[in-house]
């Protein structure tokens, strides 16, 4: 395989202009606000009094790094060079335990991987100085630009790699603590709705999802109290709800996160579910003297991906390996 | 053999003269460990560095802010605890100076490859001095010590924690008994100068705190947990007494008064002895001692054979007599000539006059022509391998006079006798014999020492809270320094630069009984612990049968239990210097 390395640092985008990366279209959700509370008696719901703190709660949480961008050239001379992302990613685990024997919180469990993403058949592995990049070729689709494609095709990988090491990750638990266990995944559950006893915690917000008249309860939330639990979707489904992380000051929607469960639960298991993540999330809640993105990056995720960020390797190293190695 | 206790790191610059080690999470390091790595060199082979642990760290990786430690306890934010020991090069073989590489193991060093690290190799007589911190014996280079290659040991520390005196006897005990000295050992002699009350008195009795432990102390180091076997005492006679009996009160036997007759001081020239005070040296009076010195050597001839001089006809049986004869003379204007020296002026004489009056006191018990003559009366380390003279009864101008008196006469013997054997001489407090500043006949003795005594046999043991207040030639011909416990104002000065900044550190905080030595072969100071001594170092120490019949009847040795609480308390006497 014959190619070339953009000389740009990959932060910068790619000299070639190509479509906004952020590609992503507003869904319109469905919405059933009934599950816990009728809509129309919707109000804040306070932390339950007694409720338990789980034992063991993992944290899984990714982090992706474009290393390089390549230019692979075609065997034939007169087809055109396709471009390649030569990304690290590394997903990991915090287990943060809280028995008899004291309180301790580490990396459970870490997977650094690198791959090359692109649409040249062409494509084989580029040897690198810790883990080489494997090859993953796609097929182009004419209807998404190829940055975005490419980024979306890591993004899965990423996507896999966490749960197989949040999966690892429990089944080296002790028996007794697996079945008490939470397990809370940063950003959307997207497709690991599987996993039991799993909590999808969303920092940003992309779109909203209630109606004005119910939204309104959202920026009123006090620290640690929630909205009632709602169900949404189409073509996914979820129950969710609104959760205020505690802030000091700040927008109206400062400290607010979405948490997420899968809609194959019941509605009970999922008001359950809703009560636990009150009661173990803001405990891990960061503070903002500590953190810019204060309170919604919590502890433990903040902790594992500077971890992770870390094991990724130096992106200087990589590059340079990827220059002087190219056919 | 060793066993692996971390790696080398590769986040602080490893250099051949230090580097760092990130200890692996079920070991540890600690100060003074001996650690080794090695490095394959191509053409050279393997490369061994060792070296000792100087500061061992310890750190929250992960923690950014102080207060993330308490999110870490909580178990909250993930973090490791990382330590890294600092090790300081001692040895690189072969002698190829290449840093040791990120990643490399490193061992602790045991048995041979410990021994390779502080040189012990390459000692061919070793002289133990105690047990480092892994519980190994240290050695020292006996050719440091017995002036083949170097001699002499000084030795610093606070007065009262920092155990120098106990150090020095325990080195001469090492000395003496692990054979080491060979055919010359049964010849070579000690002379100690003790100025702390009577706790070398004892040096020849078996402590009662000897047990099977402190036994196996001993035995690690090869030596017998025994006391001195060869030792004479010497005190100064008992004032106002007619007998001599030795001015000591703990110890009733085997020890000898020892004083000067007139007829020596006369004889002998021992007035500039006198006059040992570092003014004296500045003042014009040096003139008129010497002077009196002489004339006192032509005109005195001895009377009796006690020790009194006649001197232009009248006899003089004691110092007092002596003194008022002399300034009787210096005062007559028609006898002043003669006895002062021409063109001395009678502000000089008097200068002289007061001087010598108040010398009187300290000195009167010590130079008498009134005893009766006495064969033990003359210190001399002939007759036994450990001399001690007992000095604390005296004041400052008379221990002055006797050390004095006592070095110049054996080194004059020494010198004479040849470097067959060795004389080890300790003295403590030598700043006071032997300031930085000004000049005095002691220190002209003791120079002579540090200077000429490697090549004459005798070595100098010197012991003195303040390295900074001795003669700068003594101290830099000291090839064996030891540090005890030190002051943290005294640390910074530059005579403890061979002190890497850790150990400059510990040194004030270092507990009795443990001694950095430094000696010429190895490159950093070595943290040594010595035992507790195995003779008494006070009377409560001694097993009552070795004492015999004991007059001086201590509270404390009363069986009947009092009702004073002080009996619980060692035992004290009357002539115990107060602790402050």
């Amino acid at each position: 395989m014959s190619y070339s390395v953009e000389a740009w640092d990959p932060s910068y985008g790619s000299t070639f202009a190509a479509e906004d990366e952020d590609g992503l279209s507003g869904s319109k959700a469905e919405l059933e606000p009934d599950i816990e509370i009728p809509a129309a008696e919707w109000r804040a719901i306070g932390p339950r009094k007694g409720q338990n703190h789980p034992p063991t709660v993992l944290f899984v949480d990714g982090v992706r790094r474009v290393d390089a961008r390549i230019w692979i050239r075609s065997a034939e001379l007169d087809d055109e060079a396709a471009l390649g992302l030569c990304a690290s990613y590394a997903s990991g685990v915090v287990v943060c335990r809280h028995d008899s024997r004291g309180n301790s919180a580490g990396i459970g469990g870490s997977d650094v991987r690198r791959g090359l993403f692109t649409t040249a058949l062409e494509a084989r592995e580029i040897p690198a100085p810790a883990g080489n990049y494997r090859a993953h070729v796609t097929d182009a689709d004419p209807a998404t630009p190829l940055p975005a494609l490419l980024s979306a095709l890591l993004q899965q990988r990423l996507s896999e790699l966490e749960i197989s090491v949040a999966v690892a990750a429990r089944d080296q638990l002790e028996p007794s603590q697996q079945d008490e266990d939470l397990l809370v995944i940063d950003g959307p559950l997207r497709g690991r709705q599987h996993l039991p006893r799993t909590i999808g915690y969303i920092k940003t917000h992309h779109s909203r999802y209630l109606p004005s008249e119910l939204n309104q309860l959202v920026s009123k939330l006090e620290p640690g109290y929630r909205t009632p639990v709602f169900r949404m979707g189409t073509n996914w489904e979820r129950y969710s709800w609104y959760l205020r992380l505690p802030y000091r000051e700040g927008a109206p929607w400062a400290g607010i996160v979405r948490v997420e469960c899968s809609a194959d639960l019941t509605a009970a298991d999922a008001v359950e579910l809703a009560y636990l993540s009150q009661s173990v999330l803001v405990r891990y809640a960061s503070d903002e003297i500590k953190d810019p993105r204060a309170p919604q990056n919590l502890y433990p995720i903040a902790g594992l991906e500077r971890e992770l960020r870390r094991r990724l390797g130096n992106p200087q190293l990589l590059h340079r390996s990827l220059r002087t190695r190219r056919g | 053999m060793s066993d692996t206790v971390g790696l080398v790191v590769g986040t602080e610059d490893s250099t051949p003269l230090k580097f760092a080690v990130a200890v692996a999470p079920d070991a540890y390091l600690q100060l003074d460990d001996v650690v080794v790595t090695q490095r394959v060199i191509p053409g050279v082979g393997p490369v061994m560095t060792s070296g000792i642990v100087t500061e061992v760290r310890s750190r929250h990786e992960g923690a950014s802010f102080g207060s993330d430690v308490f999110l870490i306890a909580d178990g909250v934010l993930p973090a490791q605890v990382q330590e890294i020991a600092e090790v300081t090069t001692t040895r690189v073989d072969p002698e190829v100076y290449v840093p040791p590489r990120p990643g490399e193991a490193a061992r602790r060093a045991a048995g041979e490859e410990r021994a390779r690290a502080l040189y012990f190799d390459k000692m061919e007589k070793k002289v133990p001095v105690g047990t480092g911190r892994d519980g190994e014996p240290v050695y020292l280079n006996l050719e440091f010590l017995n002036g083949v290659r170097g001699a002499h040991v000084s030795i610093s520390g606070i007065s009262g924690v920092a155990t120098k005196t106990s150090f020095a006897l325990w080195l001469m005990h090492s000395i003496f008994r692990s054979g080491v000295l060979g055919g010359g050992g049964r010849n070579s002699k000690a002379l100690v100068f003790s100025v702390k009350g009577e706790d070398l008195l004892f040096l020849d009795k078996t402590n009662v705190r000897l047990d099977e432990e402190l036994r196996a102390d001993y035995g690690v180091l090869g030596l017998p947990a025994a006391p001195f076997e060869s030792v004479g005492f010497f005190a100064p006679p008992t004032p106002q007494d007619p007998t001599g009996r030795p001015h000591v009160s703990g110890r009733t036997s085997g020890v000898h008064a020892f004083w000067w007759t007139l007829a020596e001081f006369c004889a002998e020239g021992l007035l500039p002895y006198v006059f040992a005070d570092v003014e004296d040296e500045r003042n014009q009076y040096t003139m008129v001692v010497h002077n009196v010195a002489t004339k006192l050597k032509y005109e005195a001839v001895p009377a009796g054979l006690d020790g009194a001089v006649t001197i232009e006809g009248k006899t003089l049986r004691t110092y007092e007599q002596l003194v008022d004869f002399v300034v009787e003379q210096l005062g007559d204007d028609s006898t002043r000539g003669s006895w002062a020296g021409p063109a001395i002026g009678p502000g000089t004489a008097n200068a002289f006059i007061r001087r010598l009056i108040s010398s009187v006191r300290p000195l009167r018990e010590i130079l008498r022509g009134d005893l009766q003559k006495s064969d033990e009366r003359v210190v001399s380390t002939e007759g036994q391998q450990i001399t001690v003279v007992d000095l604390h009864q005296l004041q400052e101008r008379a221990q002055r006079f006797v050390v004095g008196v006592v070095l110049a006469s054996e080194t004059r013997r020494k010198e004479a006798a040849g470097t067959g054997s060795l004389l080890f001489t300790m003295i403590d407090e030598l700043n006071k014999y032997a300031p930085r500043e000004g000049n005095s006949p002691i220190k002209d003795t003791l120079l002579d020492i540090a200077e000429r005594g490697r090549s004459l046999g005798i070595i100098l043991i010197g012991a003195q809270q303040t390295a900074s207040e001795v003669e700068r030639r003594i101290i830099s011909n000291s090839s064996i320094k030891v540090v005890g416990r030190l002051d943290p104002a005294e640390a910074g000065r530059p005579e403890y630069g061979f002190l890497p900044p850790s150990q400059r550190q510990r040194a004030t905080l270092i507990k009795p009984g443990t001694m950095f030595i430094t000696q010429p072969e190895i490159p950093v100071p070595l943290a040594v612990e010595f035992p507790f001594p195995a003779w008494a170092t006070r009377l409560s120490e001694c097993l009552p049968h070795e004492l015999g019949e004991s007059p001086a009847k201590s509270p404390g040795a009363e069986k009947k239990p009092a009702a004073n609480v002080f009996t619980r308390l060692p035992p004290t006497f009357d002539d115990d210097e107060p602790p402050f």
